[in-house]
């Protein structure tokens, strides 16, 4: 079903946990591609309503609540949003057998809908069990597992950057340019902290960017030297563009943080404006920005002085938006 | 002779104070201009070097190169020079960090001969 979809333009490839995608999508009419290791999946959104949801993982297919529930186990997802035009978007629909199924979820992913999944198959008690299974049930399906468990690598490695994705002038609730492949699903046991909160735990508030954090982000994203910047804040990551796992880099950057709030009320010399740590492979840099904190990896051969001058600006004007 | 080597940062725009220091904030060598280095001071600075070396040790086992830390006000720039000893910069938020830290790469090894 997927390969028949319009492909869209794409407007960038970034990794957020699912509900950034149904707080962002406000005035978006397109695809969301998901990829969850080696299975891929979308989610169709006509201006903030998710109207299907679907992943495949080799032949195993979650349609509707299930693939939902399954976007929604793993703290952070990689995506690509793809904007369609309304022909493109009724297109797809007809292709996911839209108009002839009442298939949707509901716009707030959160409720239950009272009725099954249009799609075929029980909806899972978690997000792992397949609901629909193309093959004869004779051949045992793999299981799609909840995280993948990857070793934090000790220092994400400056990676080629992939090319800069067309300038958008539209959809505004959306980041202007992410970028290429992202790493894989980094959660491990090694970092429970982070994994997405389950059923019955205390979820924290939603954090929400709005469109010119974006562009900033996204801008200074494609300054040459730039690996990654995560948004992030004490409970989570809000927010990574980049090439690497999110675990090690938060960890590193959040000590790096407990290190500034530690000596900030011994120095008399204003506020807090970036801590930058500075190894042979490159550098971590952390600031505050708003009532989060940037952390931004970058490789060792970056002008240090331009990014300074960035994060001043991005603190002494929270409204600017040419700062690059 | 060490007072000489650092009395060259003093002649960079806007750098306020260049001292060799101990991981524990102990003070070896400094000179200053227009600035204070009080308890405090080596108390923040001891931490950076303490905890930035733990930091670096998350990438790998990584060599720590330099920190920066900057503020509206000031910036202060550390440099492992050799064992628990550090050469730090401490400078008006304007001044040149690259030409900073180029001086004190220049000057690191006639430091640590110094020591």
């Amino acid at each position: 079903m997927i390969e028949q979809l319009p492909e869209g333009k794409s407007i960038g490839w970034m990794q957020a946990p699912p509900q950034w995608i149904f707080t962002h999508t406000v005035r978006f009419m397109g695809i969301v591609r998901v990829v969850i290791q080696d299975g891929e999946g979308f989610i169709l959104i006509k201006k903030g309503t998710p109207l299907v949801y679907y992943f495949k993982h080799g032949r195993i297919e979650l349609r509707g609540r299930a693939a939902l529930d399954y976007f929604k186990s793993h703290p952070i997802i990689e995506f690509n949003l793809c904007k369609y035009t309304p022909e493109e978007f009724t297109e797809a629909l007809k292709i996911c057998n839209f108009e002839e199924r009442v298939e949707g979820l509901p716009p707030n992913p959160d409720q239950t809908p009272e009725q099954d999944s249009p799609f075929e198959g029980d909806l899972p008690a978690s997000p792992a069990p397949p609901v629909s299974e193309t093959p004869p049930a004779a051949e045992a399906p793999p299981a799609i597992p909840a995280v993948s468990s990857i070793s934090p690598a000790p220092m994400p490695s400056p990676v080629s950057q992939a090319p800069a994705v067309e300038a958008e002038e539209e959809a505004p609730e959306l980041p202007e340019e992410s970028h290429g492949e992202a790493a894989e699903e980094p959660v491990t046991e090694e970092y429970p902290e982070l994994r997405y909160p389950s059923e019955g735990q205390e979820v924290p508030p939603a954090v929400v960017l709005d469109e010119p954090d974006m562009k900033i982000i996204g801008q200074m994203k494609r300054l040459n030297g730039i690996v990654a910047i995560s948004v992030f804040n004490d409970d989570r990551n809000i927010l990574l563009m980049g090439d690497v796992a999110i675990e090690p880099l938060l960890r590193i950057a959040r000590t790096m943080l407990e290190t500034t709030r530690k000596i900030d009320p011994l120095l008399d010399w204003g506020s807090f404006v970036h801590m930058t740590l500075q190894i042979p492979e490159g550098n971590v840099i952390i600031a505050p920005y708003h009532e989060n904190y940037l952390c931004i990896l970058t490789t060792r051969t970056i002008n240090i002085g331009h990014i300074r001058r960035i994060l001043r600006d991005l603190q002494q004007n929270s409204n600017g938006m040419t700062l690059i | 002779m060490l007072k000489e080597t650092l009395n060259k940062f003093l002649i960079l725009n806007g750098v306020q104070a260049a001292v060799v220091i101990q991981e524990n904030g102990e003070i070896i060598e400094s000179m200053k201009s227009a600035i204070t280095i009080n308890k405090d001071v080596q108390a923040a600075l001891s931490i950076i070097m303490l905890d930035s070396k733990v930091t670096a040790g998350q990438f790998g086992n990584a060599s720590l190169s330099t920190v920066f830390i900057e503020f509206t006000d000031y910036m202060v720039i550390l440099g492992p020079l050799i064992e628990e000893f550090f050469l730090v910069v401490i400078a008006k938020s304007t001044a040149n960090i690259g030409q900073i830290t180029y001086e004190m790469k220049k000057n690191q090894d006639a430091i640590v001969a110094q020591l």
